[in-house]
């Protein structure tokens, strides 16, 4: 479909769902209030790594108001994992990270709860801990988890332990290429941990029903895998259990893994619950929050590049260690995609990456905004920069020189249908003022790249019921927080049935009746419910005009529906209402229910023959660094991305705004610091700095269409990919400005103001 | 020992009682069932739970339930004319500044107190104004958006 035959795609209309948010009655997960519940509450290991002696909860439960306190002793023996079954809900024998959940309590009120919490006495045997992932490899590190085997793919006289995850990314013949090569250069870099710090805090609420049936409110990202893992947990069948979603304030990822995400606070609630015999809710406090559930992991990467004289790279060898955290969670996954970037999304004949996903004695790591992604890039783009410099090269032209074209592969995707790189970087050149715009002393310019995945990971359905008076349900199987149900799902289906935007309703996710999802994570909103519902709306639109083909004694070829009437092709007089098919409908197919889904193996095979369509993007920006105070003030940052087809437009820029506002934050000032104990130093938002108004630049976004996705007419997912270039960006600018290359996140006052004092700058 | 709070809440005389510890966000979501505006950080740090208070814009997390006695108190729940919308909820909404939407109450309430002060808001202005409002979606650049389009609106302007 070109262009200019959309009535809807591509332009803005009010979100579904904005009047109840911004007049307060926007109802979140914090908001339930279930008839006669109970608080829960949850005790937290106070080490990194304990062997746990003993539990008595019996003072704590002669407290009255107390109705049940309950340890892993209470629930199935039953481990979960996404990777590696390495985890129950409640910790048995062994805490591994401070915020493990021992032990919890439902209660009448917050404050009995606490203080039952209290009560309840934990001998532990303190461990020696393991906080670097790097050095939790060696062989004197402390073992996390004794029963989990290495990966088949280590060998065993490798001496590595607690490795739960190994990806290779291993192409040509490195080791031969890098010899032959004019110029290396090898660097580390390393990452800290962020949280996502969503503002609405994690909740649950749970509670038997008569027939036995466990409902759980959950404000997560993936309702079906946490029924899954709830009912697994807890000894239940899936059709026993059923997750309500409640609104989300917020993910980013972080509630996005099933039931790890939130340290199994849905099974834990449940499990209160079932023992109390009455609803209980659970609310997270914020300090709480951040030191139990899933973050970005800091990794560790060893980058050394090969190139020729005239900028060509010849030859990648790394070593990633990525930090999975006390549990493998998504660790695996994560690294992997880490392992892969850090090979980057240029032209590279020969690369040999080894990358290990390890356990340490901290919190789990999730899929956070662009998984792996974000920390490759600040490797690769800043080590980009770096030899350039070398090279006394142009960054940009030396990017240029090295951009794929159709038809190339790059690490990790054996083919490339089309390149958006190239253009991207010429954008943001262009928008920047690169080599044009006139710096003053302690400024500096730069620019970083970026990409990210397009089809991996599962499929997911659509249902669009058409009501008798031509209004239209959608059931999709992700969350509104903020993405694409409340924005573009209505206007796909006003798109395709010729309903206004406003008389569509896209259902919060309900596992009983809901279409199945992997959940609203990786992107993949627009590709997996945007391709579904707009399936799903032709499917219903081709019922619909099947019945009133005999109606108007035309073909239902020559048919279409425009403002809820079903109109002849050409002879607009002969029409009938879409409410009047949708009520006859009754007595023919009983109801107009459109179905359609992402077929993802289907979308695999396509990638395979024509190609990977993937987004590209490049970000720009110029800092002026305080030599005496380290402060890195933003003063212009341009964000240019491919989007293929953008379906809302102001959508798809708040998501690319609020992605890189998050890894700007991450650059200057964003880290979950830990003591040599696996302490948090920081929990609260008092020590937990991240990006307000006064910090962050306007960020100048420019859409790039013209390069066809996989999504809905040419749709690509934005949700994550902007989160992948700015730390570099803005180490580039700090490089260009000062002459010091910094290799450590963040990029805080602190830390810049060494580095420039070991460099003699300041 | 419980206390009486007598105040007034978005014009409205409203009564309740609450422990000597009770933050007024307690109060207000918990007891008196206020759930528009939104808990989050619970140290004053991030905005999700401002309300106006005397005219000036607080955050409730970090304010005793007991302060409210005999003060006028208003809620994001306060701020729209029956089915009219205010015009800074008008302007969050036709700019696409709500996303998540969790941080939005406050910020609406942070910015209507701001354009009652000035509806020519200078980017230090706005700044300061907001400066103590998270949002972790939007990257702020559609919030400064609605700023200036609700500023413009209400000074007829647009």
């Amino acid at each position: 479909m070109a262009k200019a035959e959309f009535k809807i795609i591509g332009t803005s209309p009010a979100r579904m769902g904005g009047v109840e948010r911004v007049v307060g009655k926007g109802v979140y997960g914090i908001d339930l209030m279930l008839k006669d519940q109970l608080h829960g509450a949850i005790l937290r290991s106070q080490y990194a790594h304990a062997k746990i002696v003993s539990i008595d909860t019996s003072e704590a439960k002669k407290i009255p108001g107390v109705h049940t306190v309950v340890t892993a002793a209470d629930a199935p023996n039953v481990r979960f994992g996404r990777s590696y079954f390495d985890r129950h809900i409640l910790a048995r024998d062994k805490v591994r990270f401070m915020g493990d959940p021992v032990a919890a309590v439902a209660a009448e009120s917050p404050a009995i709860a606490k203080q039952a919490l209290k009560k309840i006495k934990v001998v532990y045997e303190p461990l020696p801990v393991a906080i670097d992932p790097e050095e939790a490899t060696k062989p004197e590190a402390p073992t996390l988890h004794e029963d989990m085997p290495l990966p088949k793919s280590i060998p065993a006289d490798a001496k590595l332990k607690n490795i739960c995850g190994h990806a290779v990314a291993h192409v040509g013949d490195a080791e031969k290429a890098m010899a032959e090569a004019d110029v290396v250069v090898e660097e580390v870099y390393e990452t800290k941990m962020i949280h996502p710090q969503y503002l609405e805090p994690r909740i649950a609420a749970a509670q038997m029903e008569p027939n036995g049936r466990l409902t759980v409110w959950a404000n997560a990202q993936a309702p079906f895998p946490v029924r899954q893992e709830t009912a697994k947990t807890l000894g239940l069948s899936l059709n026993n259990v059923r997750v309500i979603s409640a609104g989300l304030g917020g993910g980013f990822g972080g509630k996005g893994s099933g039931i790890t995400s939130g340290a199994a606070i849905e099974p834990i609630c449940g499990l209160l619950a079932i023992k109390a015999k009455r609803p209980v809710m659970i609310v997270l406090d914020k300090a709480e929050e951040t030191i139990s559930t899933t973050i970005r992991a800091g990794a560790k990467m060893y980058i050394k590049t090969g190139v020729k004289k005239d900028g060509t790279i010849v030859a990648r060898t790394g070593k990633v260690f990525y930090d999975a955290g006390g549990y493998s969670g998504f660790g695996v996954q994560a690294g992997g995609r880490c392992t892969n970037m850090l090979g980057g999304w240029y032209l590279m004949p020969n690369c040999h990456i080894d990358g290990y996903t390890v356990y340490t004695n901290k919190q789990v790591c999730g899929p956070v905004r662009g998984p792996g992604g974000p920390q490759a890039a600040f490797a690769v783009e800043s080590h980009m920069d770096s030899i350039a410099a070398k090279l006394g090269m142009d960054p940009v032209e030396f990017r240029l020189k090295n951009t794929p074209k159709p038809g190339d592969k790059i690490v990790g995707v054996p083919k490339l249908r089309d390149v958006s790189l190239g253009e991207t970087i010429r954008i943001a050149k262009e928008k920047i003022g690169w080599g044009k715009v006139k710096l003053e002393k302690n400024q500096g310019i730069g620019i970083a790249t970026g990409s990210w995945i397009e089809s991996a990971g599962p499929g997911g359905g659509a249902i669009v019921k058409v009501n008798e008076d031509g209004s239209v349900t959608v059931h999709i199987g992700k969350i509104d927080m903020g993405t694409i149900p409340g924005f573009g799902i209505p206007m796909i289906v006003a798109e395709e049935l010729g309903v206004p935007v406003e008389d569509i309703t896209v259902v919060n996710v309900d596992t009983d009746a809901s279409p199945w999802d992997a959940g609203t994570v990786g992107s993949r909103g627009i590709l997996v419910s945007g391709t579904a519902s707009r399936l799903a709306a032709i499917d219903a639109r081709n019922q619909i005009f099947k019945m009133a083909a005999s109606q108007l004694e035309a073909s239902p070829d020559d048919l279409e529906i425009v403002d809820k009437q079903i109109r002849v092709k050409g002879t607009p007089a002969k029409a009938v209402a879409l409410a009047t098919i949708a009520t006859n409908a009754h007595n023919v197919i009983g109801e107009v229910i459109g179905r359609g889904y992402f077929d993802n193996v289907a979308a695999v095979a396509e990638e395979k023959q024509h190609g990977s369509s993937q987004p590209f993007t490049a970000h720009a920006c110029i800092v002026e660094v305080n030599p005496d105070t380290g402060n890195v003030k933003i003063l212009k940052y341009v964000a240019v991305h491919d989007i293929g087809q953008p379906i809302h437009k102001a959508a798809v820029e708040g998501q690319i705004e609020g992605a890189a506002a998050m890894s700007i934050g991450q650059a200057l000032c964003e880290q979950v610091v830990f003591d040599t104990n696996g302490r948090t130093m920081n929990p609260s938002f008092v020590d937990y700095l991240m990006p307000t108004i006064n910090m962050m630049p306007r960020i100048e976004t420019t859409l790039v269409s013209g390069y066809p996705g996989a999504g809905p007419y040419g749709a690509k997912g934005a949700g994550e990919i902007a989160c992948v270039p700015p730390m570099a960006a803005i180490a580039n600018a700090i490089y260009n400005a000062t002459g010091v290359r910094i290799k450590t996140l963040p990029l805080s006052p602190e830390n810049v103001l060494r580095a420039l004092k070991e460099a003699g700058k300041a | 020992m419980s206390l009486t709070i007598n105040t007034m809440i978005n014009g409205q005389s409203v009564s309740g009682s609450a422990e000597a510890s009770t933050s007024l966000l307690e109060f207000l979501r918990d007891t008196l069932e206020y759930k528009g505006t939104k808990l989050c950080c619970n140290t004053g740090e991030c905005g999700a739970c401002t309300i106006i208070y005397n005219g000036m814009p607080i955050n409730s997390c970090v304010t005793m339930a007991a302060d409210a006695i005999g003060a006028e108190i208003t809620t994001i729940e306060g701020l729209a004319d029956g089915d009219k919308l205010h015009p800074v909820q008008q302007a969050f909404i036709d700019t696409g500044a709500v996303q998540c939407g969790y941080c939005t109450p406050g910020y609406i309430i942070s910015v209507k107190a701001l354009l009652d002060r000035t509806t020519k808001p200078t980017a230090e202005d706005i700044e300061e104004a907001v400066s103590g409002n998270i949002c972790r979606c939007t990257g702020y650049n559609k919030i400064v958006d609605a700023i200036h389009l609700a500023a413009d609106r209400i000074a007829g302007r647009a």
